[in-house]
């Protein structure tokens, strides 16, 4: 146990099935086992959890990979240093066409079927057709300093789209699925539950994930105030053991399903459980009324035994890094200036896990 | 539990408007004297909320338009609206769509103000306004507050796209000082000519042609790159 400074804490967090580690660390008892009085804070939009997390509104939040080296970095105008202790999530995100969009390509293409993953290729008639008609396809993304943002360059890049061939919008996700219905949206790489409610309406096909692109890419971390930390050293230390025990405990299947109940309640994603399941049970739907792909890492909190999974090491921080680099968001001289060890705090992670556990 | 309830609101600015605008504000006194009235989108759900930020703004040098709508719809107005001021709610899911706008298309940089109905004391707050781009309002929201707080944002916004403009101009003159560092030694090599008379070969080629010594320079450098 630890001797925590600070009982009572408020989480920051967005209601997505990848927020299931701090729901479920709340409800199963993770946070309480470790003397923690945790009171989860649902978000709207992320720049507001970056502003409470900044301004010590909230004591804690769960941010997207990329968001605590674009805090230190000053990339949404005030540097402010924030670290995490430990990776909550890894893949999560899907890349989704909308129906319209996918029926001119089989269209086009003469065909029935396109194999899955599907390969950016696909839309290239499309994009040169209206190259000439002087417009372009319109994708969307939550949040530039996101995975999804990066999934979706690198998918187009891989078929040697560059970002400049499409529109790309920042789409609050609960208004991704009525833009495509509405046409305004032709495709948008998103987390759960997202992609599943525009296949479960007939409004989109998803068919590429994240685990299809880069195997094990970190999502969601904890975010803390560095200050914050070091104010608070023995609470950041059973926060993450209780978060550690929560995604632990996401590794079995049977859990999963426990908690896309819990995730469905209106205090957190308020949404039907037949479209947050699927992906915490490695299924990814694809289109209506098709046998869904099998991904079984399509979420992924941990892996059993082995606790490098969740270690918020050099290497995960480094991959981010570049990825922001190559998209670019960072200068070069901004990431040769980052000091990965200094975010991504392996020694307080491995601190936590190394301490001895209590029951 | 700290209840966080807040009307913060971003605001967002046309570039060339706030140049107009920056020019009447005086060092001491950050109130604009425009006779040109800013065009406000308030981007609210909530009406009656928006009524009341309505009732602060009018009769102001502001002319104000209330749209409820959200998500790309929202977007759209803001197209065809062109406003030189966005006004939403922080807790709106919107903000992260029009805080963006600048970063993934053509649209201008823009500031932001939040105001919040709790008092909140944290010197985070003043940092923020500090930087230019978010200012925080702390307390009841009143109608001197509002306008004030626009104003600062303004005046802030001013300087945040001076000191950037500064540092683009400095980058350029480095640059352009390279060009024509090189297009001399060029000259110095192949025209054997000493330092001064390469540098005023470069200047009177600029001044004949009434172009910049940068770019003479450049065009130096892409004969010499033939060679």
């Amino acid at each position: 146990m630890f001797n925590v400074e600070k009982k009572n804490i408020t989480l920051g967090f967005m209601p997505l099935t990848d927020s299931a580690p701090v729901i479920i660390a709340h409800e199963m008892g993770m946070f309480k086992k470790w003397g923690l009085n945790v009171s989860l804070n649902k978000q709207n939009s992320w720049a507001t959890l970056r502003d409470k997390l900044h301004l010590g509104v909230i004591d804690a939040a769960q941010m997207l990979a990329p968001m605590p080296i674009a805090s230190q970095l000053g990339l949404y105008g005030q540097k402010s240093q924030v670290i995490t202790p430990i990776i909550l999530s890894r893949n999560g995100n899907g890349i989704t066409l909308s129906t319209k969009l996918y029926k001119k390509i089989l269209t086009q293409q003469n065909t029935t079927k396109i194999d899955m993953p599907f390969s950016a290729n696909i839309l290239l008639n499309e994009i040169e057709k209206r190259k000439k008609e002087g417009n372009k396809l319109t994708f969307a993304v939550v949040f530039p300093y996101s995975c999804h943002y990066y999934q979706l360059i690198e998918w187009l890049n891989r078929s040697n789209i560059a970002l400049s061939d499409i529109n790309l919008l920042i789409v609050p996700p609960s208004d991704m699925m009525p833009s495509m219905q509405s046409g305004d949206l032709d495709g948008f790489c998103v987390g759960g539950p997202w992609n599943a409610k525009a296949v479960r309406e007939g409004v989109g096909i998803t068919g590429v994930t994240s685990s299809d692109l880069y195997q094990n890419s970190p999502e969601k971390v904890l975010g803390l105030m560095s200050n914050w930390q070091q104010q608070h050293p023995q609470t950041t230390l059973a926060l993450v053991s209780a978060l550690y025990e929560a995604c632990q405990w996401l590794e079995n299947i049977p859990n999963r399903f426990e908690a896309a109940r819990l995730l469905s309640r209106s205090c957190y994603l308020d949404t039907n459980i037949d479209v947050i399941a699927p992906s915490l049970l490695g299924s990814c739907l694809t289109f209506n009324n098709t046998t869904p792909r099998k991904i079984p890492t399509y979420n992924q909190f941990s892996t059993l035994g082995d606790a490098e999974f969740n270690n918020p090491g050099q290497y995960s921080g480094e991959n981010i890094a570049n990825l922001m680099k190559e998209s670019g968001h960072i200068s070069s001289q901004q990431r040769a200036e980052l000091n990965i060890a200094a975010i991504f705090r392996k020694d307080i992670y491995e601190r936590a896990i190394n301490s001895p556990k209590c029951n | 539990m700290l209840l966080y309830i807040s009307v913060y609101v971003g605001i967002y600015f046309n570039v060339n408007e706030l140049k107009k605008s920056t020019l009447s504000l005086t060092k001491h006194d950050h109130i604009l004297h425009n006779t040109v009235k800013l065009k406000i989108l308030l981007a609210e759900n909530n009406h009656a909320k928006a009524k009341a930020l309505i009732s602060i703004l009018t009769n102001t040098e502001y002319d104000i338009h209330h749209i409820a709508h959200s998500g790309v719809p929202l977007l759209k107005d803001v197209e065809q609206l062109n406003p030189d001021i966005i006004i939403i709610d922080i807790e709106s899911p919107d903000r992260d769509m029009l805080e963006n706008l600048n970063k993934i298309s053509q649209f201008a940089p823009k500031p932001i103000i939040v105001f919040s109905e709790q008092q909140h004391p944290n010197p985070t707050i003043n940092q923020l306004v500090k930087s230019g781009v978010s200012a925080y309002v702390v307390g009841e929201v009143s109608q001197q507050r509002v306008k004030s707080v626009v104003e600062v944002a303004i005046a802030r916004f001013g300087v945040f796209q001076g000191l950037k403009q500064e540092l683009a101009d400095t980058k350029q003159k480095l640059s352009s000082q390279k060009n024509i560092d090189k297009a001399k030694r060029w000259l110095m090599e192949t025209k054997q000519l000493s330092e001064v008379d390469a540098y005023n070969f470069i200047r009177k080629i600029a001044m004949d042609n009434s172009q910049k010594m940068d770019d003479v320079a450049k065009n130096i450098l892409s004969v010499a790159s033939i060679f």
